[in-house]
């Protein structure tokens, strides 16, 4: 082994905090391929989302790269783990900033990671396309680096509100561990369910606890004709378990995600009868979403996959658009290709030889239109009413 | 008032019990080998795995699910014990603790690994719970009420009536005067991580049969587990169980005054409260 001497220890250490000091863009996006990032939850509680996101994006770039890449570079994309957990959804995304130099992050899902995640992406000039909803993310300072094509809180707390005094709720009950959209989804069920003549009432529990008898006590004490469930997967399982043994007999409605597959096969089918859930809907029977189906090898894709295709299709477009790679690129022409008129297009190959030649396109993706508001959230979306019936997950409409 | 009230500490009675079974675990492996073992949550979720399979995929009774719980959380305990704790034992309680913490995530992760994230839940039918006047209880927890019971006295035997159980608390007791006497303390030690870490199996599945289980089911109770032991006395066997008891009736009682999110807020403040007035815990006999 050679030992080094002090000088030589110093000099190595300066020309490695050198390099480190250099702006990002030059160690980055050099002439190699186009590196973008995939934060989502593998693990926790969107793990049973998180996996599919990341690998349709995976497979949705090596499409791009098969047809020749983004005017003519490979996009490469690097896969971290968010946990479903803030902490560590931070960590990976220094990680993909400061390490791998990437130039936009794909995925986030729960708002919590969404909202600590992205101080760090617009300070570092670096794009995040995200599927949370809180109504808190869009309103954050965030200069035009995020866009979200999931349904914001309040849209979506109203539709619940709706949806309850729709079933001839006179009195809803909230239960909901807390996140960051839950007060405004509260406060946005109470004025639907008001405008219809009922009244409200929520309570916060922790989603820790392995019983919560003592919470549905509490609430039905209330005696509530329809709960509406804030929670996720595993602690609303929790929930309807609890309810169900209390003998609650009202009508309980649960986002989609939480309300999903996995819940209904965890629970015996007379627990999970006839609970209503309410999603964002896919842009289900548009070319864009059978793509999806056939990139990932399955018949209904979630609306989550559905949004990380559009996520990477409309970035890898915005960069051709911009002519660049970074994330102030994608930032100033994402809406260029998402919205404005021009030939339609649902996928990035198509889309991308299009802005070659010089034509403006108009993308309308996997999860619906893509068009987005000045603060980044989208213009139009669709919810997805379903019920679960004899152990199933059943269509009522989507509206 | 009264009627809830009196239905909060039923709830926590329950409650308590699910929590009893690793926080005895936890403070029997801390008495003997005095070290915090992190990573009981992760063998409880293991032991739970063990007993899904044998219920859920092999089609066995509930009971053989338990039995096969203790029996994968014990051997997988003693492994890790043997394997890797024993040598970082070296390098003080500190690194041992450090290390079981590391484990966990190990073993956490294997277990997404096997069986992924989804929820698994046990095949068993719900049932609806049978109301005693104001009060409702479910059959399953009547059922994992007297589960958790039947184990605490069959190691209380244990402890008290057979020469490995007075062994263990020998070693616990005064390590140095156990080994004059003949008692090997790090067999002792291997026999009370399995007997430990197969309780904490048991505690996890009965946690699966009320709800569902999945790769986090226990790292979600120790918090509660670790302020049931060191609340009853780090160490002591009735201390743990009646730790946990004080812990599972205070957060339900909390639910009826105060958020139901600031229940973990509660048992550090009862653990506050308990360790300024006697720094042993309840029923300790020594500030560990």
């Amino acid at each position: 082994m050679t030992e080094l001497s002090r000088r030589q220890m110093l000099a190595a250490a300066a020309l490695a905090a050198g390099t480190l000091a250099m702006p990002r863009i030059l160690r980055a996006q050099g002439n190699g391929p186009i590196k973008l990032g995939t934060l989502t939850p593998l693990t926790g509680s969107g793990g049973s989302y998180g996996p599919s996101m990341a690998e349709v994006v995976n497979r949705a770039a090596a499409e791009i790269n098969a047809a020749g890449g983004v005017r003519g570079r490979q996009i490469q994309i690097i896969s971290e783990d968010d946990q479903t957990n803030p902490e560590a959804g931070l960590r990976a995304a220094r990680k993909l900033i400061d390490v791998d130099g990437v130039s936009a992050i794909i995925g986030t899902w729960a708002s919590s990671v969404t909202t600590a995640v992205a101080p760090v992406c617009w300070q570092s000039g670096v794009f995040l396309a995200t599927v949370s909803g809180a109504d808190s993310i869009t309103q954050l300072p965030h200069g035009g680096f995020i866009i979200r094509t999931q349904p914001n809180t309040s849209l979506q707390g109203t539709k619940f509100g709706e949806f309850s005094a729709e079933l001839g709720a006179k009195t809803v009950a909230f239960m909901s561990p807390q996140t960051p959209f839950t007060e405004a989804q509260f406060k946005f069920i109470t004025e639907a369910v008001t405008k219809a003549g009922g009244k409200t009432s929520s309570l916060i529990y922790d989603d820790k606890k392995t019983t919560l008898r003592t919470e549905v006590d509490q609430v039905l004490r209330g005696r509530p004709d329809v709960i509406v469930m804030g929670g996720y997967t595993n602690d609303t399982a929790v929930l309807v378990r609890d309810l169900y043994r209390a003998s609650f007999r009202g009508k309980l409605i649960g986002f989609g995600y939480a309300v999903n597959k996995q819940l209904v096969d965890a629970l015996p089918a007379d627990v999970s009868e006839g609970i209503y859930t309410l999603s964002p809907s896919t842009a289900a029977g548009s070319g864009a979403y059978a793509h999806v189906a056939k990139l990932l090898g399955v018949d209904a894709p979630d609306t989550y996959s559905a949004q990380c295709f559009d996520h990477l299709s409309l970035i890898a477009m915005a960069m051709a658009a911009g002519q660049g790679t970074t994330g102030a690129v994608i930032k100033d022409n994402v809406r260029k290709v998402a919205q404005g008129g021009g030939e339609r297009v649902t996928e990035a190959v198509e889309g991308l030889n299009l802005i070659t030649a010089g034509t403006k396109v108009d993308y309308d993706g996997a999860s619906g239109p893509c068009d987005f508001t000045e603060v980044g959230d989208i213009t139009d979306a669709k919810f997805r009413y379903e019920q679960v019936k004899a152990g199933k997950v059943t269509l009522l409409k989507i509206a | 008032m009264i009627e809830a009230l009196l239905q909060a500490l039923v709830n926590g009675v329950i409650s308590g019990s699910l929590l009893a079974l690793p926080a005895l675990g936890f403070s029997a492996i801390f008495a003997v080998l005095r070290f915090p073992h992190f990573a009981i949550g992760a063998l409880a979720t293991a032991g739970a795995y063990g007993a899904w399979v044998v219920n859920a995929r092999l089609g066995l009774p509930i009971a053989a699910g338990v039995a096969m719980a203790f029996a994968v959380a014990a051997l997988l305990g003693a492994a890790l014990e043997y394997g890797v704790l024993d040598r970082l034992g070296r390098g003080g309680a500190l690194m041992k603790a450090i290390g079981s913490l590391a484990l966990a995530m190990v073993i956490e992760n294997v277990l997404r690994f096997a069986f992924g994230n989804d929820l698994q839940a046990f095949d068993l039918p719900l049932a609806r719970d049978v109301v005693f006047g104001p009060i409702r209880i479910g059959p399953q927890q009547i059922n994992n009420l007297l589960v958790a019971l039947g184990v605490m006295a069959a190691l209380w035997a244990f402890l008290a009536l057979t020469p490995l159980g007075r062994s263990m608390r020998a070693v616990a007791d005064n390590p140095d005067l156990a080994r004059l006497k003949g008692v090997d303390p790090r067999v002792i030690a291997l026999l009370t991580v399995a007997v430990g870490s197969g309780l904490c199996g048991v505690g996890g599945t009965l946690i699966g049969l009320d709800t569902s289980i999945d790769p986090m089911t226990g790292a979600r109770i120790l918090l509660s587990v670790f302020a049931a032991a060191v609340l009853g006395g780090l160490g002591s066997i009735p201390g743990a169980v009646a730790g946990a008891f004080v812990i599972g009736i205070a957060e339900e009682l909390t639910v009826l005054a105060l958020a139901p999110s600031y229940r973990l807020a509660v048992s550090f403040v009862v653990i506050l409260a308990v360790l300024t007035v006697r720094p042993a815990g309840l029923l300790g006999s020594r500030a560990a």
